[in-house]
């Protein structure tokens, strides 16, 4: 079998650590608001449906890796940065009851999916 | 928020979608299908969260050991660059499609997905996986094993 050039790259440094420093400048940094792009889904995302067109709160950049989209086929010429992102519940589901408002839900999502409000 | 709205209403299409026995809808004509159903239809069947479901019951199940077998086959399949863990999940979530993805054990899918790849891949040909297969069964049944025909 042949060894792929991912498993390569990662073999004794760790995924996502082998993709760090590549993915450039960071887009958004903590405490930017954000909306979810609603970009089509054919073949394969890790991009929740439910989130898109909401905003959320950058809350951190957890590290640098191939988009799902990319990975998936073993593109990892590319990668992004990734953001933990914090969403208000009530601002995903219409009938969430709002005696909870403070609850929230948070997901990472990488920069592609992301646009400044 | 007319574009939360679609996403809603997305989301309740694709849970319309969960297959049903005996309803009739194969190769529509182009025109009976509109845009927001063929996007229902082609998008990641493992993207569930949203969709209106019946609550399932949780249980506290221990894994078998084919199970962690299996796990174990796609990690070494993974380290001998056969795949990622990303590759992996398409094909084991989403390459298999909603019957499927909803209708087999979780590492079912798993195991399968190991043949299909390797099939895929053309480690093994499909010739080959057939004759193992009946190989097997032929030998279990030899055994006194319990076999599917």
């Amino acid at each position: 079998m042949i060894k792929s050039h991912h498993v390569e790259k990662a073999t004794g440094v760790g995924d996502p650590q082998c993709f760090k420093g590549e993915a450039g400048a960071a887009k958004f940094k903590v405490g930017d608001r954000v909306r979810i792009r609603n970009l089509p889904d054919i073949f394969y995302t890790r991009s929740q449906m439910y989130l898109r067109e909401a905003e959320a709160v950058v809350v951190k950049l957890v590290y640098e890796s191939p988009p799902a989209e990319d990975e998936a086929w073993d593109n990892t010429d590319s990668p992004e940065w990734f953001y933990s992102l914090l969403f208000k519940q009530t601002d995903l589901w219409p009938d969430y009851p709002q005696k909870f408002s403070g609850d929230t839900l948070e997901t990472e999502l990488s920069e592609r999916w992301l646009e400044a409000v | 928020m007319a574009n939360r709205e679609n996403i809603m209403r997305h989301l309740n299409i694709v849970g319309q979608l969960q297959p049903a026995l005996h309803q009739p809808q194969h190769a529509p004509y182009p025109d009976q299908i509109d845009n927001a159903h063929w996007r229902a239809y082609t998008r990641a069947s493992h993207d569930v969260g949203g969709e209106a479901d019946v609550p399932i019951t949780w249980e506290e199940k221990e894994e078998e050991v084919w199970e962690h077998n299996t796990f174990v086959t796609c990690e070494v399949l993974a380290w001998r660059g056969m795949w990622n863990a990303e590759e992996r999940r398409r094909r084991q979530n989403v390459d298999v499609g909603q019957t499927i993805y909803l209708g087999l054990p979780y590492y079912g899918r798993w195991l399968m997905t190991i043949a299909m790849g390797l099939v895929d891949k053309q480690h093994v040909k499909l010739t080959e996986l057939i004759d193992k297969i009946e190989e097997v069964k032929q030998r279990a049944k030899e055994n006194g094993g319990k076999v599917y025909d």
